[in-house]
């Protein structure tokens, strides 16, 4: 670079309405989920796909890539995260809540007595 | 040691008031819990200004820290050396649009982060206003500088911050490749020909100061920094972090039998605190503020790259599209 | 394989197939930093390290062939032992260049491995299945900024046009065709430089067709040749300089 500006030059960057952003997911293998990553400055979906691949896919294993536009990803309130405070006392909704091993003994035992 | 530390301006008391008390209770209670912030949660003024200056300047070194190794990416001696520098580099570009989008997130745009910096209003990481000169540099700056960077990373990722946290992750994985090449490389030459042997020693001997000034100088405990460090924006002292880099790394240089050009340079066996000179901090403000060997190259590069590329940015200008803040 | 005359034939090709990868990825990474979009730094950076592993993995294969080891071939040659051909050894000017010549080389390039995927020499027909993915996003990323760029300002129009004027004659240099191209047809290593220069011309003329893009009538396409037989541009020597510079400060080193 033989025509570097003078360090008193000011060069402004202009703000380019337009270029906009796009949310990559990331999928490691067949199977498995797409998982958020970060994003990537792009016109549209097809060069943020092109800087994806690189930005984000340059380790590891990659099997698929998403974008999506920052724009249209709609996303809950954190303030209405309260929202799922009971969830986690839900039990019943989980495997572990139902004991069952406790009857099926009980039942042996009882029948052993008769 | 981004910029030289936080904003060290006597507190305005506007901006203290804007800050509903509710609201700031709350948000320190969740800081307390161990919780992250989120980009659209509420937070201070100051929680904001102090990030987005902290993240854009980390930002800032990544892409700058990228030239002087860059030099060398056409001179690297051999495939191996060629292929780990080229990915390292890249990677560095690669921590510099993560960070820009954690600090984007915030509410500056990327462009104007750039104008910031190539005005020289935003500032980097001091250490790469020196140059790279031989190929022992690129290796002192693989092993130390990326070793520096490494202790403050992964004291930060443990920060308040969701999207810098996140971005930190992905950098400390990558650092670790840094360090481990850029050691690797340095060995070469400590344990190589006479003439590699001195040209490591060399590089030492010229980039012991700039190392010094990585972290900053040392930092009092002010009431700016505790409301910094419950807020987990600051993690730990200018002087721990420089701790733990000396005691994990100085043993490193003195196993190979180079020297670093600091006589008081030793841990000491009672206090197990490392001594050492103290660094010139005169040097290390001339030199942040504009007056260092190499910024003025530093910024006619990104002053080039950003006229040579204006074209290709308005280019592709897609008038239909609105920007909108990122996730992160 | 063992006719010497068949492994002559396969090492000219290696050769001058290694030496366009070693000379424009190493032209490629010159771009690191200085990228118009940080994005496109990361890209670009990327696809010049796949560049020059793809080189190295060249001289691999000639290694085992006989030949001296990667960084003895890569790093010690002189100027006129190259066998790269001109139009990867010019000077990456700015953007809109290095991205037509990347174009341009390119799909030459997935084209030459895709005819060499079959090839009769295993090694190399594994070599070339085995980048068969890479070199696809490069062509990927190639036509995605040709179509960007000529959908985009009358500049970047501009831009792309004058780089297509100036660099298309050059680059039927890469088509060059070796002392052994009877050979390699005849014992199916590889179909050739002819049948690959027509393939690769009818590929990116459509592309050119579909863009808006005027490719110019190249009177004499052999005007750039030279580069197969060691006769190179003036920036070749210059770089190799700069290429070796380290290496050549301690010969006996180990670096």
């Amino acid at each position: 670079m033989t025509d570097l500006p003078e360090a008193e030059e000011t060069v402004e960057v202009e703000h380019p309405e337009g270029w906009i952003t796009y949310e990559v997911f990331h999928q490691k293998k067949r199977g498995t989920q797409h998982t958020h990553v970060g994003i990537v400055h792009a016109p549209n979906a097809e060069m943020a796909i092109v800087f994806a691949k690189e930005s984000f896919a340059r380790r590891g294993a990659t099997t698929n890539l998403w974008v999506v536009k920052s724009e249209d990803v709609t996303a809950l309130d954190y303030d209405d995260s309260d929202i799922f405070d009971t969830t986690p006392e839900k039990a019943y909704r989980e495997a572990g809540f139902y004991k069952t091993r406790d009857k099926i003994e009980q039942l042996k035992e009882n029948e052993g007595h008769e | 040691m981004y910029g030289g530390g936080y904003t060290g301006e006597p507190e305005k008391k506007q901006e203290q008031a804007q800050d509903d008390p509710a609201l700031l209770a709350e948000f320190e209670a969740k800081i307390a819990r161990g919780e992250k912030i989120e980009p659209r949660d509420w937070m201070p003024v100051d929680y904001r200004k102090q990030l987005i200056r902290m993240i854009e300047q980390h930002a800032h070194s990544e892409i700058i820290g990228a030239l002087p190794e860059g030099t060398f990416i056409t001179r690297a001696p051999g495939f191996k050396r060629k292929m780990a520098l080229m990915a390292k580099v890249q990677d560095e570009i690669g921590h510099g649009q993560m960070l820009y989008s954690a600090a984007e997130t915030l509410g500056k745009t990327r462009e104007q982060m750039f104008n910031d910096l190539l005005s020289g209003k935003s500032k980097y990481s001091n250490v790469f206003n020196y140059p790279a000169v031989t190929w022992a540099d690129v290796t002192t700056i693989g092993f130390l500088i990326d070793a520096a960077a490494i202790v403050n990373q992964v004291i930060n990722s443990k920060g308040s911050y969701g999207p810098y946290c996140r971005a930190l992750e992905r950098i400390c994985y990558e650092e670790a490749f840094h360090l481990k090449q850029g050691h690797d490389a340095f060995v070469s030459l400590a344990s190589g020909t006479p003439y590699q042997r001195q040209l490591a020693q060399d590089s030492l001997n010229r980039w012991w100061e700039p190392i010094m000034h990585f972290f900053g100088p040392s930092d009092k405990m002010s009431v700016h920094s505790e409301r910094l460090m419950r807020w987990k924006v600051k993690l730990a002292s200018n002087d721990d972090m420089r701790q733990q880099f000396l005691n994990t790394y100085v043993p490193k240089v003195w196993e190979l039998g180079l020297t670093l050009p600091d006589p008081n340079l030793k841990k000491n066996a009672e206090t197990k605190q490392w001594e050492f000179t103290e660094p010139n901090w005169d040097t290390f403000f001339k030199v942040i503020n504009g007056d260092g060997p190499c910024n003025k190259e530093r910024l006619a590069v990104r002053k080039w790259a950003e006229e040579k590329g204006r074209w290709v940015r308005q280019a592709l200008i897609n008038p239909k599209e609105k920007y909108t803040l990122p996730y992160a | 394989m063992s006719n010497p005359e068949q492994y002559t034939a396969i090492k000219e090709l290696l050769y001058k197939m290694a030496d366009d990868e070693l000379i424009i990825g190493h032209r490629n990474s010159e771009w690191t930093g200085i990228g118009p979009v940080l994005e496109e730094d990361i890209a670009f950076g990327s696809m010049a390290q796949d560049k020059v592993g793809h080189a190295c993995n060249f001289y691999k294969l000639l290694h085992e062939m006989g030949e001296a080891d990667p960084d003895t071939i890569a790093f010690q040659r002189d100027e006129k032992d190259f066998k790269c051909c001109h139009l990867v050894e010019l000077p990456i000017g700015e953007f809109n260049f290095s991205l037509v010549r990347h174009f341009l080389f390119d799909h030459a390039e997935y084209l030459r491995f895709e005819m060499l995927s079959n090839s009769s020499f295993e090694p190399l027909a594994n070599l070339a299945k085995k980048y068969k993915g890479e070199i696809k996003y490069h062509i990927f990323h190639a036509n995605t900024w040709i179509k960007q760029l000529m959908n985009g300002s009358e500049e970047s129009k501009a831009r792309i046009q004058s780089s297509f004027n100036e660099l298309l004659p050059v680059s039927f240099s890469i088509f060059e065709p070796g002392p052994y191209e009877d050979i390699l047809i005849a014992e199916n290593i590889f179909g050739g430089e002819k049948a690959l220069e027509s393939r690769w011309f009818e590929t990116i003329s459509a592309i050119a067709n579909d863009n808006g893009i005027k490719l110019m009538d190249v009177s004499d396409k052999t005007a750039g040749y030279g580069g197969r037989k060691g006769f190179h541009t003036e920036y070749l020597k210059p770089m190799l300089l700069e290429m070796t510079e380290v290496l050549r400060s301690d010969p006996a080193a180990e670096w």
